[in-house]
């Protein structure tokens, strides 16, 4: 197979037709800017702590750039794999995903943080979050099951079916390993799966409805209870007055609302952060974007929410034109996957919604994460090398 | 293949869902904009008050002048000698040169050189030539920062009367507690950048705002004076084996005191020594009670019964009020009875016949007795109350004493007999001499005080104090009735001791047997003025538990013409014959 490319945008494309078949050179140079500024920033941001607490300034730098390293390695042998080829380990992926899961709790399971949320795969010393598996397993699972219901997904019981399956492992995320972002993140890559897949709005605007007056009511029902409660219920409470607890709960929001507003409209320049000093924890990590905000300023922020919304509109592009349904679910949640995420973590640091751990796809310190957002990249990758040209 | 059919509606599913996406990238970017624009400044100021650390830098202490400009507290810089652990870089260069300089152990340089922390103290109170020599050898790490330390050039003079300061240079005791916020100027402060650990940012750069020394404090004190009186003090200690000695030396027209001392002083350099001879195994309690009792002013802090000093008052209550004149005549056959009680005379035989002056000269005390029992208690009280005995002198030093006395519904004529002559109540030593000062000054009652004006650093007077002054507490022609009386006490009397060559003195003699009565304890005590005729000096000296001789005339009196003699021709006061 012989690869010809055309940079160019899809318009431009169908008037070339020169090659038969099409790599997104545009998404992996979109992907390879986010990794690169991820890498920049996470140096920015680590370095004064990685001195002092390991006495290498370069210490998360280095694992990342390892991470990056073995995910690209990844990717790129994906890409070069047709897509259809993982069609048969959809069921194992599920398993694997509830076993991976389930090993946490084995002696195997790592506990950082105080949440014990990481195996360790013995032989090789390597890390893994089993949550980041279950995400690429379940966008595999869920396209091929749409695949294989055919139009039975129109159907109010395919319709309840696919939501079903996404939930046992859903809950065994937010259970077993305590990681309700996740959980969260799975569920909503299953659900925009299925509102691809289902040609119907109604079902999706009344749970959308739905789950709006649910969390307002949630919110009224906390703000009227007592003091007392679960942790989950003082999020809540301090992120609608991050001052309140400033010391506390509030502590990582306020300090992420410090870095933000000090950075103003230029920011203080790369390096020059005053906050990754030590005063917000997870620095290099959830919060990195606020990082980002107080060293390049609202036009820094505004280059990385660009960039995310040109990955997610080339991957629009390739999942329109994907060869067959099953390589446009592919893309699809893949979609889901980096746009959830990514605005659910802005939406953390910037206080817009209550404090969960949810890290920035491709930016934030991270290897399991970003090893396997690779690989997701690799898969639309190898969708978009099916695409016909001709087709188009 | 996606079918045409399925094509068109999973396309505008995708697009749909591309299309959220980017609205909620939008909605967020919004608010990064109201977060970054509108809240920018709030955020920043929060977020610099987080990153800065105040560091003080001390204001220079104003110094304490006496009333020729002498400097009696003063400041001398210093030098804290600390290192940052981050910021060294040659730790055994720094451990050496540390210990050599400052004269310290290895082992204790060491353990806070290696000590991670974000800056550890190795010494203070250094001197500032050992501070220099430690700068020039510019080693990274070490911070020698200057601070002043307050400094008494004169030791142990006036120890109680000028008080010291404590670790934050805040007065601790007497004048410096009193001065406080004169003294004290304010603090600059120093605005540093720092991680969330405290350790300085060293490129952030600083903000500084400079202090602003504190005023010099002028008092009337005169440390010549003071410096011969607590000569004079020492000697009679020793002579006389005593517990201890106080004099006061005050203008009687204004209440300036010149010279306060209270021996045994203590070192203002080194306040929380306790005296040699202190058992070591004190607890902390006793320790503190220790030292505070050595603090003490015994002048203004302690009461005491006057004794005969205190006829003085009663004298001249007695000539105010008309019930005696100096030539009323008396007889004294060794005691009176007074209701039913024998109160015995100091001579035994009795005085026979005498007029109220020599009754004064030979401090008898029936004639006293029956002075105040001709005034009764309600006038007596009244005389009590107009000469300020009852309220506090108002002197401008903590801790004045108040005066101890019957509650006038419990005074019969027993307890107005023995008040008479100066027992069964107390009052502080400068409570008596400010009385007979205002007796013998035209009848003013001053208020004693060392305050005279605070001056700022470029010299302008910034506030010069005033003090109250009673008028009229006692009738001129009394006041001048007493001044001769008490001049005849001396030229003639039981206070002969007290005589200078050349001038004309007034005074009167006490000599009180402490509470409780029997235990062979006196005071000894003197009262005397200059000249007799136009007071410009009073003194009392008290001597608390002399031994052997114990009487006022022959212990107290001889330190008053001492220090007469050489004070009176250093203020300028003329011999009367020139």
């Amino acid at each position: 197979m012989t690869t010809r490319t055309i940079r160019k945008s899809g318009i431009r494309k169908k008037k070339k037709e020169q090659s038969e078949y099409f790599f997104d050179y545009s998404l992996l140079f979109i992907v390879l800017f986010l990794l690169g500024f991820g890498l920049i920033m996470i140096y920015s941001a680590s370095s004064y702590e990685a001195y002092t607490e390991f006495g290498d300034a370069a210490y998360y730098l280095k694992k990342q750039a390892v991470a990056i390293v073995v995910g690209m390695a990844a990717m790129i042998v994906v890409a070069n794999i047709p897509y259809h080829f993982w069609e048969r380990f959809a069921v194992l992926g599920y398993v694997v995903s509830v076993i991976l899961i389930l090993l946490v709790k084995t002696p195997l399971g790592i506990e950082a943080n105080g949440a014990r949320r990481w195996i360790r795969i013995p032989g090789i010393g390597f890390q893994v979050q089993p949550a980041e598996v279950a995400k690429l397993c379940m966008i595999l699972f869920l396209a091929v099951m749409v695949c294989k219901m055919g139009k039975s997904v129109r159907t109010m019981k395919g319709f309840f079916l696919m939501m079903a399956i996404p939930l046992p492992i859903v809950l065994l995320i937010w259970q077993v390993t305590n990681n309700m972002s996740s959980a969260i993140i799975v569920m909503a890559i299953a659900i925009l799966m299925v509102f691809v897949a289902s040609p119907d709005y109604k079902k999706f605007v009344i749970a959308g409805v739905g789950v709006v007056a649910a969390a307002a009511l949630l919110v009224f029902y906390v703000i009227n209870s007592d003091g007392s409660g679960n942790f989950r219920f003082a999020r809540i409470r301090v992120w609608l007055d991050p001052e309140s607890d400033a010391q506390g709960v509030g502590f990582q929001t306020l300090q992420g609302l410090y870095a933000i507003g000090s950075g103003g409209i230029w920011g203080k320049g790369l390096g020059q952060s005053m906050q990754k000093l030590n005063f917000l924890p997870e620095a290099q990590n959830d919060m990195i974007f606020s990082i980002i905000c107080e060293e390049l300023g609202l036009f820094g922020a505004i280059a990385i929410i660009v960039m995310f919304i040109m990955l997610i509109w080339r991957m629009m592009i390739i999942a329109n034109n994907a060869p067959d349904l099953f390589g446009a679910m592919l893309v699809v949640g893949v979609i889901g996957h980096i746009a959830v995420q990514a605005i659910l973590n802005i939406a953390v640091v910037t206080g817009s919604i209550p404090n969960t751990g949810i890290s920035l796809p491709f930016i934030s310190y991270g290897g399991s994460s970003v090893m396997f957002l690779l690989i997701e990249i690799g898969l639309v990758l190898s969708v978009a090398r099916r695409i016909q040209l001709k087709e188009l | 293949m996606l079918t045409n059919n399925n094509k068109i509606y999973h396309r505008k599913k995708i697009m749909v869902l591309t299309i959220a996406c980017v609205v909620m990238f939008l909605l967020l970017f919004g608010r990064l904009i109201y977060l970054m624009v509108w809240r920018a400044d709030y955020y920043s100021q929060l977020a610099t008050d987080l990153h800065e650390r105040e560091r003080s830098i001390k204001a220079a202490r104003g110094r304490i002048l006496d009333r020729n400009g002498t400097v009696l507290a003063d400041n001398k810089t210093v030098c804290t000698i600390s290192v940052i652990h981050n910021q060294i870089e040659n730790e055994e260069e720094v451990i050496r040169v540390l210990c050599k300089e400052l004269d310290l152990s290895e082992e204790y340089v060491r353990k806070r050189v290696e000590k991670y922390s974000s800056m550890e103290r190795i010494k203070s109170n250094v001197d500032k030539a050992v501070g220099d020599k430690i700068r020039e050898y510019d080693l990274a790490g070490v911070k020698v920062d200057e601070d002043y330390k307050r400094y008494y050039p004169y030791g142990e003079l006036a120890s109680k009367v000028l008080g010291f300061t404590g670790g934050d240079n805040q007065g601790i005791i007497g004048l410096e507690v009193v001065y406080e916020d004169y003294l004290a100027g304010e603090a600059g402060k120093i605005l540093t950048v720092t991680d969330a650990r405290g350790v300085e940012v060293e490129e952030a750069g600083e903000r500084r705002r400079e202090p602003v020394a504190g005023n010099d404090l002028y008092i009337s004190l005169d440390r010549n004076i003071q410096t011969y009186a607590t000569q004079l003090a020492e000697q009679a200690m020793a002579t006389k084996e005593a517990d201890s000695v106080s004099i006061i030396v005050m203008n009687p027209n204004n209440g300036e005191i010149y010279a306060c001392v209270n021996v045994p002083e203590f070192d203002l350099d080194n306040p929380y020594e306790l005296p040699e001879g202190t058992s070591d195994t004190l607890t902390a309690e006793e320790k503190q009670d220790a030292l505070n009792r050595m603090w003490r002013n015994a002048c203004i802090n302690d009461t005491y019964e006057p004794g005969s000093v205190f006829k003085i008052i009663t004298a001249a209550a007695g000539l105010e009020e008309g019930v005696v004149t100096p030539s009323s005549t008396f007889s004294c056959p060794g005691f009176i009875v007074v209701d039913d009680r024998k109160i015995r005379c100091h001579k035994v035989a009795g005085h026979g016949s005498e007029d109220f002056v020599q009754a004064t000269m030979n401090s008898c005390n029936p004639v006293f007795i029956t002075v105040g029992l001709r005034l009764g208690v309600d006038n007596y009280y009244k005389y009590f109350e107009q000469f300020g005995l009852k309220t506090k002198t108002g002197i401008d030093l903590p801790g004045e004493a108040g005066t101890i006395m019957h509650k006038k519904e419990d005074m019969g004529n027993v307890e107005l007999a023995t008040v008479s002559f100066g027992q069964s109540f107390q009052i502080t030593a400068m409570q008596m001499i400010t009385t007979a000062a205002s007796i013998i000054n035209g009848g003013n009652r001053v208020t004693p005080h060392f305050g005279l004006k605070a001056v700022d650093e470029s010299g302008e007077v910034v506030e010069s104090f005033t003090y109250p002054v009673q008028e009229g507490i006692v009738s001129e022609e009394t006041s001048a009735t007493m001044r001769s009386i008490l001049e005849m006490v001396v030229s003639e009397g039981s206070g002969k001791n007290g005589k200078v060559e050349g001038y004309r003195v007034g005074g009167k003699t006490a000599t009180s047997q402490t509470l409780p009565r029997g235990s062979g304890r006196y005071i000894a005590s003197f009262i005397g003025f200059a000249p007799a005729d136009d007071p410009q000096v009073i003194a009392i000296a008290i001597i608390n538990n002399p031994q052997g001789v114990y009487y006022g005339g022959q212990v107290a009196a001889p330190v008053i013409r001492q220090l007469f003699e050489n004070i009176l021709p250093y203020l300028g006061i003329k011999e009367y014959n020139q």
